[in-house]
């Protein structure tokens, strides 16, 4: 019998065992305990004590108990999704709100969903437009601004 | 007598053209407030207060109970619809509300959360109207042991949401572990923050739930090769069939929202995660949530509305607000003049 282990379930666990062990050590740098009292780094250090061991656990429990029927999942599309967010992030400093949101959803519909490229635009557009007066003009939040002053 | 009197003189008040409008105003702009991820009713009060200066302190208090109850149902909007919950309080209903719009039933959900909404606040308003002073009481003699155990109760009641309760477990502890991030309340130390100063407020729920539920779930529409836009939520009113499931689990949130809505610092949030798991736990098919089971969305709903009634108890009785709304709604009661408290009603 074909059994193999679905990569999601099983990035996910290393994901919890990576976080709980970059906690314990950085809260095992913190005063832990000082006379009766716990410090910074009591509560940190058992979560990620915990979180470790429930991460082993998770693993373990994938490779003893394997699914025949776990298929791989195409995982192209996310990652582009994935980039263009980080992008759009990275971009909202450099560039503003308004142009990195207009251009995330402009790669979003027309590179991603393969939507036609004129009403990609038009969505794009009317949807930074509305997120720019709500935000920006009616309850005034200070979004970061671009060389383009918008 | 004497309450009922009381009840009739507040209706007189309530249900001038004016006041009704006023009502109206606040429930419309609570929903949308309530579907806008990041702006909560404690904001939105804030922001709306300087706006009512002029009006009348009643219409402008019947607004703002407007805008409070209208918000936690704006949540769920988004939630049943596209599977991002506005508020905390609506994370619950996304387990099922979107399944049930998936399966073509979203007007159902949103339908049968609005009703479980309205009778919640009404039945909420009664038990005001009734328990409020001996409750205040209750409420104010938890204690931490109390509140630890609150805590508990809701974080392992998640872990049993899912399939696998390793998987939860891991997942709550996660959550802990993400909300040390920032500065230790106790001593004043930062945690976390890798040298950034953004990080030491912490992580933001509302980033979490964009991240994990928004995110997610445009990720999850790639994988599947095309988006499920739900364009369509068919009917509106509950038939006989969803009716009968959903009125017990209302009833239920009800009481469980307006109970935990009492408790300082326990809020709707908690009050839905409770109710989802009653209501899981006293099904007879339990595998039936999580798949658009009716029950998971009135049950939360009810008791988010629920709770927004608890709330008032101690502001009104007390004069203590234990949550940021009621601090707001405090501050909105002492600009009229009110002062909520034992002699608010004397």
């Amino acid at each position: 019998m074909n059994t193999r282990l679905a990569p999601g379930e099983v990035l996910l666990a290393l994901l919890f065992a990576i976080l709980g062990i970059l906690w314990m050590v950085a809260a095992a740098r913190m005063p832990v305990w000082s006379g009766f009292v716990p410090q910074s780094g009591f509560m940190p250090l058992w979560y990620g004590i915990t979180l470790t061991a429930l991460a082993a656990a998770i693993l373990a429990n994938l490779f003893l108990r394997r699914d025949p029927g776990a298929k791989e999942e195409p995982i192209g599309k996310p990652l582009v999704v994935l980039a263009a967010l980080a992008a759009s992030i990275v971009g909202l400093d450099l560039i503003g709100f308004a142009p990195s949101i207009f251009l995330l959803l402009l790669v979003l519909f027309a590179a991603v969903e393969r939507l036609p490229v004129l009403r990609s635009l038009a969505v794009a557009t009317a949807v930074t437009a509305v997120l720019f007066l709500i935000f920006r003009t009616w309850l005034r939040v200070p979004l970061p601004v671009g060389p383009l002053g918008i | 007598m004497e309450l009922l009197g009381h009840l009739a003189q507040g209706f007189i008040a309530a249900a001038t053209p004016i006041n009704l409008l006023m009502c109206l105003l606040g429930v419309v702009l609570g929903q949308i407030i309530g579907v806008l991820p990041g702006i909560g009713p404690s904001a939105a009060i804030a922001l709306l207060l300087p706006l009512t200066y002029g009006a009348s302190p009643t219409g402008a208090i019947i607004m703002f109970a407007g805008l409070y109850y209208g918000a936690q149902y704006g949540g769920t909007l988004t939630s049943v619809l596209i599977n991002v919950p506005g508020e905390s309080s609506s994370v619950m209903t996304t387990l099922d509300g979107y399944q049930m719009a998936l399966q073509g039933r979203g007007g159902v959900a949103l339908g049968i959360a609005a009703i479980g909404s309205f009778i919640a606040g009404t039945l909420g308003t009664l038990g005001l109207m009734l328990l409020a002073p001996p409750l205040a009481k209750v409420a104010l003699a938890f204690g931490p042991p109390e509140y630890f155990a609150l805590v508990l109760l809701g974080l392992t009641a998640l872990a049993a949401v899912g399939g696998s309760v390793l998987k939860g477990l891991a997942t709550g502890v996660a959550g802990l572990l993400l909300g040390t991030v920032g500065i230790d309340p106790q001593v004043g130390a930062p945690r976390f923050d890798f040298g950034q100063l953004w990080l030491l407020d912490g992580v933001d729920f509302i980033i979490l739930a964009v991240a994990l539920f928004g995110v997610g779930e445009v990720l999850a529409s790639c994988r599947m090769g095309s988006a499920d836009p739900i364009l369509n939520v068919g009917r509106v009113l509950p038939n006989r069939e969803e009716w009968r499931q959903a009125r017990m689990a209302i009833l239920r949130g009800s009481g469980i929202g307006f109970l935990i809505g009492c408790l300082p610092a326990a809020g709707a949030t908690i009050a839905s995660f409770v109710a989802y798991i009653a209501e899981k736990k006293v099904a007879k098919d339990p595998s039936r949530f999580g798949k658009g089971a009716i029950e998971g969305v009135a049950g939360p709903e009810a008791a988010n509305n629920a709770s927004a009634t608890g709330v008032l108890v101690p502001l009104l009785t007390l004069g203590i607000p234990t949550s940021a709304t009621a601090a707001i709604l405090l501050g909105a009661f002492q600009n009229y003049g009110l002062q909520p408290g034992p002699q608010l009603f004397q």
